[in-house]
């Protein structure tokens, strides 16, 4: 009975009402209560799994293995960040690898390297993060100015990019020989290696950018309603190819990190990347419908995916198995998460 | 928005006749332009092979078309055919022709699963599948504990039936042209078929028919995954090895067969005829882009831009209030 009257209180939004009458037993079950709960079921997930793994292998709480964690999550968090405000404008992004090898390719072939004779140094960071940046503008285009749905324009430019920087190479691998960019992985300060400090900055930027400034509310807001968020005076577009060129940016940033991390770039060098990003975007909480959710969250999602496969390591578990496992928590985390009231047609 | 795009907005501009004509006309314009180059191109010799190269492409994009048209997408596809050449791989000494069957059936129960995700959990359909690919790849690699496997020596008696050639014809194009058939059959003259289309155009409208669309739906994924083993199994008895990457590059085209075929990613319009002609355009580009010079490394670049633009010419704009 205390759920019905909590129902009353809290009527469904005007966005539910267009399509068929809501049930009130499901209504119920999205009162403010559950809600909070499911908000913070991500970081439950955490750290029970890191008490049951601490429990099975107590190596996994030494110093050491926490900062092999750390430096495990780095490029997956800075990625992750990027995917997630493309997920909460309810679009989705698949370029990841695409942008991520374009970055990594742009570093080496401009950085000091084995395959010819430019060393730009430090600008070849800038160029790659802009390369990267301009893959995400082109996504952001393609799906507003042709008006198809994101994750085609995004399958597209996935396969633009990766199809550059294997043409970019040749097929075959260059490795990256400037000490100062491969200091990026490898020097440390206050134990951690760079790319972790890295990766820490750019999850303060996203926080600055979904909390602080107009075009993180936008973003929000057009998750939450398109329609609403442009009669309250919204540029969907101009957001859209906005968050686009963001992810862009941060997938670039990811690409120099595995670029410095691998000390190459080849064609593979983004594999199962997109797969790990949607996985602790997803994970953390953010819903694909749009939203709901955030930076924060992915960043809990980003800590579940790996600590799982760090546990998954050291209890001796295939490391094959990974993906089957981040796969079926993707379908878990979606399948409790998605906000389906909404949903009259799931396609 | 743009005047470019009102125009595409307009009925009949860009559905009717662009739909239906552009891909045979563009396929013909294709091999036409590389017979200016290599008139060799023509002889039946090439064709055959060009034909033979394209089945195992062509079977992919037919089960993905069962799920396009349904309004949804498959990118699962890819995992499974490499899955279920690894299956065969390892299968193929100790079953011997038993293992083709075995790896067909893990397609279907892995399509049949995805569908059960897809619409018992109410999932999107790209997530769920992307979710059953990423699962299906790592028990390919775990199969394959990470390595491609060769089918032996002992092996390769029980894959003739595949890489033979009868009266001419290569097996592998007479098995793609026997799954091309049966699935036109299935579109057009079964009751699956015809609540598959229905499903695309409209789905409350098919609901309120009294169909029963999470069965069409689960079927349409069942098919995709069989097909997608079925391609697999091909793709391993022509390389003579199973790997757990083994199809990895081939989703991308697949999807791009179906939608420069002509059907609409909003499905309910479509066929597998078009299918047939989305294919062939696409092995034709690759050949030709070898022709013509352009770098072999630069074919994901060009697969890429005709995915967009077929999925921006195709669309039915009128069927999606905002596109996200």
């Amino acid at each position: 009975m205390t759920l019905h009257s909590e129902q009353a209180e809290f009527p469904p939004q005007s966005r539910n009402a267009v399509g068929a009458p809501r049930r009130p037993s499901l209504a119920a079950w999205k009162t403010t209560a559950a809600r909070r709960m499911r908000a913070f079921a991500p970081v439950f997930v955490l750290v029970a799994l890191c008490i049951l793994i601490a429990i099975a292998n107590p190596n996994f709480i030494e110093l050491r293995n926490l900062i092999r964690i750390a430096n495990a999550a780095a490029v997956p968090l800075t990625l992750a960040m990027g995917t997630t405000f493309v997920i909460l404008m309810g679009s989705i992004d698949l370029s990841a690898e695409g942008a991520v090898a374009i970055a990594a390719t742009t570093l080496v072939l401009l950085a000091a390297n084995d395959s010819n004779a430019s060393n730009f140094g430090w600008w070849a960071v800038l160029a790659a993060v802009c390369a990267s940046g301009f893959m995400g503008f082109l996504s952001g285009n393609i799906q507003t100015g042709l008006r198809i749905p994101s994750f085609m324009a995004t399958l597209g430019v996935w396969f633009i990019g990766l199809g550059v920087s294997t043409y970019l190479l040749g097929g075959s691998a260059v490795r990256l020989m400037d000490p100062a960019l491969r200091g990026l992985a490898l020097t440390r300060f206050l134990e951690l290696p760079l790319s972790v400090w890295i990766a820490l900055a750019a999850l303060a930027v996203a926080i600055f950018i979904q909390y602080f400034t107009r075009l993180g509310l936008h973003i929000v807001a057009i998750g939450g309603g398109e329609d609403l968020a442009e009669l309250s005076g919204v540029n969907p577009r101009r957001v859209r190819i906005a968050a686009f060129t963001i992810a862009g940016l941060f997938y670039g940033v990811a690409g120099v990190l595995a670029a410095a991390q691998l000390g190459q770039s080849n064609s593979v060098i983004g594999d199962g990347r997109l797969f790990a990003a949607i996985t602790a975007v997803v994970v953390g909480g953010t819903a694909l419908t749009g939203g709901e959710g955030g930076v924060i969250n992915t960043l809990v999602g980003v800590l579940i995916v790996t600590v799982l496969g760090n546990g998954m390591v050291l209890l001796g578990i295939s490391p094959y198995i990974q993906q089957t496992v981040q796969g079926l928590m993707i379908i878990a985390a979606v399948a409790s998460s998605l906000d389906r009231l909404r949903l009259k047609i799931v396609k | 928005m743009t005047a470019l795009s009102q125009l595409r907005d307009l009925p009949g501009v860009s559905s009717g006749a662009l739909r239906n004509l552009a891909p045979p006309a563009l396929l013909v314009f294709l091999v036409g332009f590389i017979a200016l180059f290599v008139p060799s191109f023509l002889s039946v010799q090439t064709l055959t092979m060009v034909l033979a190269d394209t089945a195992v492409l062509f079977i992919l994009a037919t089960g993905e078309t069962f799920v396009i048209l349904l309004g949804g997408v498959d990118l699962s596809i890819q995992a499974l055919a490499s899955l279920a050449s690894v299956i065969v791989a390892q299968l193929l000494p100790s079953l011997g022709l038993g293992a083709f069957p075995v790896a067909i059936a893990t397609g279907l129960v892995f399509g049949i699963a995805s569908g059960i995700v897809h619409v018992g959990l109410r999932v999107p359909s790209f997530v769920a599948t992307l979710a059953s690919g990423g699962v299906v790849a790592g028990l390919a690699l775990l199969a394959a504990h990470g390595r491609a496997i060769t089918i032996e020596e002992s092996g390769r008696g029980y894959t003739e039936w595949i890489n033979a050639t009868t009266w001419g014809v290569p097996n592998v194009v007479a098995i793609a042209v026997l799954v091309g058939v049966a699935g036109f059959f299935i579109l057009r003259y079964t009751r699956f078929g015809r609540f598959s289309v229905a499903v695309g155009a409209g789905e409350p409208a098919a609901l309120a028919a009294g169909v029963n669309v999470n069965r069409t739906k689960i079927t349409g994924f069942a098919i995709s995954g069989t097909l997608a083993a079925l391609a697999g199994v091909i793709l391993a008895a022509r390389l003579s090895s199973g790997s757990p990457s083994l199809a990895n590059q081939l989703l991308l085209p697949a999807i791009a067969a179906v939608i420069v075929g002509g059907t609409a990613i909003t499905g309910g319009l479509g066929n597998v005829g078009r299918t047939a002609i989305g294919a062939l355009i696409i092995s034709v580009v690759r050949i030709g882009m070898t022709f013509v010079g352009v770098n072999i490394f630069a074919e994901n670049i060009v697969f890429g831009a005709m995915l967009i633009a077929a999925v921006a010419i195709t669309i039915d704009r009128s069927k999606i209030a905002i596109i996200k």
